[in-house]
């Protein structure tokens, strides 16, 4: 090798760092919001309250309206009111290659709830992996470039000559570049393992969309019999082509409570109103770190438990836990907000590392900068700033569009899009320091303005004020971190101005 | 896995790092206006590593095994992050804040 391991390992830093920056900014963005998901889907319904209603009630509430509204389906799933979910979910297959349809119910009348409709915390966690694409392309562009990532963190490992010497430094005062330098490792370094754990585990998580040809070539055509074999769904039931009245829901939910301590997250009736009907009562995840639902199986017209799954094999334990490790369904509130931490610090790795390329890069006085600088500028301005500006515009539109509106929850989604693409527009039109102060700024300006649209908008008092404490400290270091970044360039530019004039003077 | 059990991990955490930062020249250098001796320096770094050991020990007894070393690596992560920031921004605070983080340790493991 004519060049030295650590050169050629900063060269790969850099490139890869660079090509997979702005995807997985918005993942970890996306996913670093997706801790508080409930809190946000709670925040974005502000209509509904806790219900107590009992779980076996709920199921049958469910069961009732998809007899009537999915008579013909291969299957119903019944999600149950919970604390942060106070609704009835019902999701039906019309068959296995329709896609899945769903409905919200009240949990007091089993109705079609009036609450309004919204993606609520649902869209940013799908945006997280799918990027609201075609979930099969979303997933391929997410799951390469985490690959990708992998790369970079490693060689940026490789890279960084001085981790322990610089461990706690940030020299704030020296010059842009290393400020961005010291940023961009402090960030890396000190949160290192959930970096290094959390792109692991979101590779893992898509292992089979990545690698289908395992389990493809082991099954041939039959991959549903994989997830039985692995402990993770009941065997299928095949239906018997004659219709038989199946058993009432609640005496079978209630006797699979019985037997599992945890509470009931989802009712699934396979071939309903068939002789061969089997119901599935699947519980939350017992606490531990891996991510596993126990499930009590019943034929539905017999009431005999025909399947009972709760320990994993092995290597299905294996997967679980590290899906468990990547979610932190377990962490409590303390945990979780170290966990949001660690992703924020991750975001402004990513972020930080974008911004030195192009600060790394800035061209001579006086010489205009280059294609490639321009795009990358535009590209860093439309994606840092321009995602949280499109993240609050979707939560401005959940509280300002009518109720009533026709198709809302898409509507919400637009103007997600809308807002960032607009940013990206200006970001590309105008791609210099001044405009990430003015942009940091507006995007400061609209997260600070979401707790007072809420409070006029709602009538939920203090219910919501952790989440609008959030929403100011999101403000607060948009707005921060645009100016911080904003004096950089003016300290650049003061100094080379001062410089031309000493040489105009001599 | 209770808030005190992570306010004991991110404490013990905050003075083990502490006591490892000022070991180090540079911001020694900064905070005490002067170069540790080498005997200062080797207590100090091997204070720090002690702080991080029993805060490992502290994560596993109040969190076991299967929380523990999350709990652990994550209080290390926000302790670290709040550590730089005061080297960075506030280095006079650096000393009372991990003096300060014992006796907060102590009515947390109290709780835990």
């Amino acid at each position: 090798m004519r060049r030295g391991f650590r050169q050629s390992m900063a060269w790969l830093h850099t490139w890869s760092g660079l090509v997979t920056g702005w995807v997985m900014f918005c993942v970890f963005v996306t996913g670093t919001a997706t801790y508080y998901r409930t809190d946000i889907s709670l925040w974005m319904r502000p209509e509904l309250r806790a219900a107590a209603v009992a779980p076996g009630v709920a199921a049958e509430r469910g069961a009732a309206y998809l007899k009537v509204h999915a008579p013909k389906a291969v299957s119903w799933f019944v999600s149950l009111p919970q604390e942060d979910r106070p609704l009835i979910g019902v999701y039906w297959l019309d068959s296995f290659e329709a896609p899945i349809r769903q409905a919200s119910l009240d949990a007091e009348t089993g109705q079609p709830t009036t609450a309004r409709a919204t993606q609520g915390g649902d869209f940013l966690y799908r945006f997280h992996y799918e990027l609201q694409m075609m979930p099969m392309l979303g997933r391929w562009i997410v799951g390469a470039s985490a690959l990708v990532l992998l790369v970079a963190l490693v060689s940026g490992i490789v890279t960084h000559r001085r981790i322990f010497a610089d461990f706690f430094t940030f020299r704030r005062d020296r010059s842009a570049q290393r400020g961005w330098l010291d940023a961009h490792n402090v960030t890396g370094v000190l949160a290192l393992p959930f970096h290094l754990m959390i792109t692991y585990t979101g590779i893992v998580t898509l292992a089979f969309t990545l690698m289908p040809w395992g389990i493809a070539s082991a099954y041939r055509g039959d991959e549903m019999r994989f997830y039985v074999e692995a402990g993770q769904t009941p065997a299928w039931r095949a239906a018997a082509g004659r219709p038989a009245e199946a058993l009432p829901l609640a005496p079978l939910v209630d006797r699979a409570r019985a037997e599992v301590s945890e509470p009931l997250e989802m009712v699934i009736v396979n071939n309903p109103g068939d002789a061969a009907s089997t119901v599935v009562a699947v519980f939350e995840e017992p606490k531990g770190l891996a991510h596993r639902h126990p499930q009590v199986a019943f034929e539905a017209v017999s009431g005999e438990v025909v399947a009972r799954l709760g320990t994993l094999k092995p290597a299905a334990h294996a997967f679980t836990s590290f899906l468990g490790l990547h979610e932190a369904h377990f962490a409590g509130p303390a945990l979780r907000g170290l966990f949001f931490l660690c992703g924020l610090m991750g975001s402004a790795t990513i972020a930080t590392g974008l911004v030195l390329w192009s600060v790394a890069r800035a061209p001579k006085p006086g010489l205009a900068p280059g294609f490639g600088l321009r795009l990358v500028r535009g590209l860093n301005l439309g994606t840092v700033l321009g995602l949280p500006i499109g993240i609050a515009a979707f939560f401005l539109a959940n509280r300002l569009l009518p109720v009533a509106l026709e198709a809302r929850a898409a509507w919400e989604g637009g103007a997600f899009f809308a807002a960032w693409g607009l940013a990206a527009l200006v970001g590309f039109a105008r791609p210099h320091g001044r405009t990430w102060r003015e942009m940091g700024t507006v995007a400061g300006l609209l997260f600070l303005s979401l707790p007072l649209v809420g409070a006029l908008t709602t009538d939920r008092g203090l219910d919501f004020v952790w989440f609008d404490l959030a929403m100011v400290a999101i403000a607060a270091g948009l707005g921060s971190g645009a100016w911080t970044l904003s004096r950089y360039e003016d300290v650049r530019r003061t100094r080379v101005a001062r410089t031309a004039q000493t040489l105009a003077r001599a | 896995m209770t808030p005190s059990s992570v306010l004991l991990n991110l404490a013990l955490s905050f003075a083990g790092l502490s006591a490892l930062c000022l070991a180090m020249d540079r911001h020694h250098r900064a905070i005490f206006h002067g170069s540790p001796s080498r005997k200062r320096a080797r207590a100090l770094r091997w204070t720090g590593w002690c702080g991080i050991a029993v805060s490992f020990a502290a994560a596993i007894l109040t969190a076991d095994w299967n929380f523990g070393p999350v709990q652990w690596l994550g209080s290390l992560t926000g302790a670290a992050l709040v550590l730089v920031g005061l080297v960075s921004y506030r280095p006079g605070w650096v000393r009372p804040a991990a003096i300060l983080a014992l006796p907060l340790a102590a009515v947390a493991a109290f709780l835990a």
